[in-house]
């Protein structure tokens, strides 16, 4: 049952994948600029023109062009059926190469702040919600206004203002790891993972002090509204029928609460879920703060260069996380609440 | 697996703590260069390619990496260091570099250079002939996306470097081919032939886009697909003769290089240099004040003005060949009427514009070619602000207070560059606000450089604009007339006003095959005095191109591309 739903969703997933796709092979290709002009800026003679637009492909039909893109035209070249992204206007290397290596640095920095976020905000949230105008309730209402009322970008730009220049507690924001040193040797991509895999404590720890502050400050801002959902999932809960037969019965209030926050955490899932799907390119604006060189970056650079080989394989690359990300947050949904996966 | 002895686990704390305590220790030192003669240098981006004939070439960072692991033939030789602690090339003193010395013969237009014996390169390649015949070679097949060597070879007047190797027809195949034009006379001897006689030839030698690789490097990194290596410089590394090897190089993030021991001018003094993308140039300005990083560049002037007051960092510049001015496009109503153009050209804040864009590090700009290019001519009496001045044309013009003026709402949108909005626009308010003082209806348009170059280059339909980003890479004033003022369907490559003046058209055709110098000179001082007169470009100021750097390090040089040599720097 569980198996034939998952098979069904990936099939789901294709199909949309394919639809997107398509879609934003068209979409940025009404973008208002030529991405030929980027090549001509020394010599912008007709001659050069048509070289460039030959050599990025632009000047065959619309309709070769997208046959080439997903592989139904073996005359042109690989494609996506045959697991080619393209090759970036801008790097001149394969699109794939290029977000194979900046998706780790920013699938670390935002796994690490979800499960810091998380540890955080879920009991502040259910205690908030168990004491409705208790300290904790005020404190965070406090919080929610500070940490809402200016963007990420100004928190960082802040944060490295205070703990880096001022305070000299946090590393310079250069990146995951002091420039001068080499970065361990890459097996997954994941520089974390990579130096224990190494056996390199000194490069790992060194790279634990440089997410530090990156990391707290998406910790700062995604706790904000990750309390706010456990909160008011957890205060519709705990007015449910089940919770006032549970006190009528008796039982201990910790156990209410763990019933009471089972019943939350199904709908807060969903949202987290979201909110960890839109970081993957939300993330930039802190990425660009300490230099991290990570896909949201990637992403703009892109866009901002009329990249469309990489715009693509971005767009493509992050739903597709983003897709699998919901199906395991279904999965998990029927963990929580067993009815769903009967259903 | 046996369960661990209690002395064991705690030796393994123990061991744990240890490590972690020294760790932090070491990152609480933070990232401090390895050795003195480290340089940490932070820039807003690192190069996207190394290759001069490939999509990046255009991209300043991609120069900077180009012009450190790379060598030219011949270079300019220093003039001076100034007062700010920049050392300044000499435009008219060229000096040998691979070549170390060479010969001209007027009547065959062919050149002899005598290559340096025993360079070496960071592949352990050997300097002969056949690396320069195999640059030329490469750059006439015009196989890369974007052929600069072609492109600079055909300013230079080479021969047989024509628009005939574009094409797919048997003739463009044959002309891809390097014939008799550059050619071995022995292992330390080459010929290269003009088909005219032209001043540019040097200069265009000395340029980026020209720079010799090293054969053997390269042809191994060859395939059948790609037999001019184009990928690896693109991707990988380099083989070239420069003062410096490429150690680590991931784009959009950092670019390591050390020293080249065997780099013919003697070894580097600083060993290594790490080129660190820091995309906020607010992070440049902390961490170098913090002393972690030695180099910034590209921070707005508001920031190098701040930064010149900090302790241990010092800032400098030289206004070589940056500018800006105002584009009005002659297909664009009411831009065709000289008395509109020159209205606006009174009613420029310059002085403001000095004061508060560039924060003094600027001049007023009496000429639209770079005033330190040879051939520069300023005007006799450059455009001042004068607002009553500017009404007084506007009327002559037909549009008495901007009366008129609002059926071209279009024309009147300032176009520039939305990624310099820190630093172009305070500068596009304060002419904003002039220019409606003065009667025109004038509304902001940025736009993404990519939407601003393809409207610039290849539609060239801007009609009003500010431009800061125009550098003309050869140093000449002729070759930037020849690049901006010629009509477009006489050369004219980058005119992005479709400006056209018989006048100057034909004053340049003489000038470009002029070799006696002082004739030459004349004939250009003759154009610009024509262009400033059609108010072609709109001068406004000429800038510094500026650089901070840690006091523990000195050796700053301008260069024409903008891109510091490494080579230059000294630790203290």
């Amino acid at each position: 049952m569980l198996l034939r739903t998952i098979l069904r969703r990936l099939a789901v997933g294709v199909v949309q994948l394919l639809g997107l796709t398509v879609a934003v092979f068209f979409l940025i290709r009404l973008m208002p600029a030529d991405p030929v002009s980027r090549f001509v800026g020394i010599n912008p003679s007709k001659a050069a023109y048509a070289q460039a637009a030959k050599a990025i492909g632009v000047d065959r039909p619309i309709s070769t062009q997208l046959l080439h893109y997903l592989g139904l035209a073996p005359s042109q070249g690989k494609g996506l059926l045959q697991g080619n992204l393209g090759t970036s206007w801008v790097s001149n290397a394969p699109v794939l190469k290029d977000i194979a290596t900046a998706l780790p640095v920013t699938l670390e920095l935002i796994t690490m702040a979800f499960i810091i976020a998380l540890i955080i905000a879920v009991p502040i949230g259910m205690l908030a919600a168990l004491r409705p105008g208790g300290k904790t309730d005020k404190a965070v209402f406090v919080y929610g206004l500070f940490a809402g009322s200016q963007p990420e970008f100004w928190w960082a730009l802040l944060f490295v203002f205070v703990f880096y220049f001022k305070l000299g507690i946090a590393p310079p924001p250069l990146g995951l790891i002091n420039p001068m040193n080499s970065p361990p040797p890459p097996r997954t991509g994941f520089y974390t993972i990579d130096s224990l895999l190494a056996g390199d404590l000194t490069t790992f720890f060194d790279l634990l002090h440089h997410l530090m502050l990156p990391v707290a400050t998406l910790v700062f801002i995604l706790s904000g509204p990750i309390i706010k959902m456990v909160r008011q999932n957890m205060e519709q809960a705990l007015t449910a029928d089940f919770v006032l037969y549970a006190r009528a019965a008796g039982m201990p209030g910790s156990t209410v609460a763990r019933y009471a926050l089972r019943a939350a955490m199904a709908p807060s899932m969903t949202l987290i879920g979201i909110l960890y799907g839109f970081m993957l390119g939300g993330a930039v604006l802190v990425e660009s703060v300490f230099s991290l060189p990570g896909i949201g970056q990637y992403a703009v650079r892109s866009i901002l260069a009329f990249d469309y080989p990489a715009i693509q394989g971005v767009v493509l690359v992050i739903t597709a996380i983003s897709l699998v990300v919901y199906l395991l947050l279904d999965l998990l949904h029927a963990i929580i609440d067993p009815r769903l996966a009967q259903e | 697996m046996s369960p661990k002895l209690p002395e064991e686990t705690s030796s393994m704390s123990r061991k744990f703590l240890t490590v972690l305590a020294s760790t932090t220790l070491a990152g609480l030192a933070l990232a401090a260069p390895a050795s003195a003669a480290d340089v940490l240098f932070l820039a807003e981006d690192v190069p996207a390619g190394l290759n001069y004939d490939g999509p990046a070439a255009a991209i300043p960072t991609s120069q900077t990496g180009m012009v450190n692991v790379m060598e030219p033939l011949v270079y300019y030789a220093t003039k001076e260091v100034n007062s700010e602690g920049v050392s300044i090339p000499d435009f008219g003193k060229f000096e040998g570099r691979l070549a170390e010395s060479w010969t001209f013969d007027k009547a065959t237009l062919t050149w002899t250079f005598k290559l340096r014996a025993g360079v070496k390169g960071c592949g352990g390649a050997t300097l002969t002939a056949d690396d320069v015949l195999y640059t030329f070679a490469r750059a006439k097949s015009v196989s890369g996306a974007a052929p600069i060597g072609w492109f600079l070879s055909n300013v230079g007047s080479i021969a047989n470097f024509t628009p005939a190797v574009f094409g797919d027809k048997e003739e463009n195949k044959k002309a891809k081919v390097l014939g008799d034009e550059v050619t071995k006379v022995d292992d330390l001897t080459v010929k290269i032939r003009q088909a005219e006689p032209n001043a540019l030839f040097l200069p265009v030698l000395t340029i980026f886009g020209l720079m010799i690789f090293d054969k053997e490097t390269m042809e191994k990194h060859a395939t059948k697909e790609d037999p001019w290596s184009h990928n690896f410089v693109n991707n990988e590394g380099m083989g070239s003769f420069g003062a410096y090897c490429i150690e680590r190089w991931t784009k959009d993030n950092e670019f390591a290089l050390t020293a080249n021991p065997d780099y013919y001018r003697g070894k580097p003094a600083i060993d290594r240099v790490v080129m660190k993308k820091v995309p906020q140039s607010s992070n440049r300005v902390v961490v170098l004040q913090s002393g972690q990083a030695q180099l910034a560049q590209s921070l707005t002037p508001k920031e190098y003005d701040s930064l010149r007051k900090a302790p241990g960092v010092k800032v400098g510049g030289h206004s070589g060949n940056q500018n800006l001015f105002v584009h009005m496009n002659f297909k664009s109503k009411p831009f065709d009427n000289i008395k509109v153009r020159q209205a606006i050209a009174y009613a420029i804040p310059y002085d403001a514009i000095i004061a508060n864009g560039y924060f003094g590090q600027a001049s007023a700009w009496a000429g639209v070619v770079p005033s330190t290019y040879p051939g520069y001519s300023a005007a006799a009496e450059p455009y001042k602000t004068d607002i009553a001045k500017a009404k007084a044309l506007l009327a002559e013009a037909g549009f008495p207070d901007g009366k008129g003026l609002e059926a071209f709402a279009d024309s009147f949108a300032l176009s520039y560059v939305a990624e310099k909005e820190t630093t172009v626009g305070p500068i596009v308010n304060a002419i904003q606000s002039s220019l409606r003082e003065a009667g025109f209806p004038v509304t902001l348009n940025p736009m993404p450089q990519t939407q601003y170059g393809d409207r610039q280059l290849v539609k060239k339909d801007l009609p009003f604009a500010i431009n800061e980003q125009e550098k003309p890479i050869g140093v000449d004033a002729g070759y930037a007339t020849q690049l901006f003022f010629v009509s477009g369907d006489k050369g004219g490559l980058n005119n992005m006003i479709n400006y056209s003046n018989p006048m100057v058209d034909d004053t340049w055709a003489k000038a470009r095959v002029e070799p006696d110098n002082a004739k030459r000179d004349a004939m250009l001082a003759s154009i610009q005095k024509q262009l400033m007169s059609d108010v072609a470009w709109l001068p406004v100021v000429e800038y510094k191109t500026q650089f901070a750097w840690s006091d523990k390090i000195s050796g700053i040089g301008w260069h024409p591309d903008n891109s510091i040599r490494f080579f230059d720097l000294k630790g203290k």
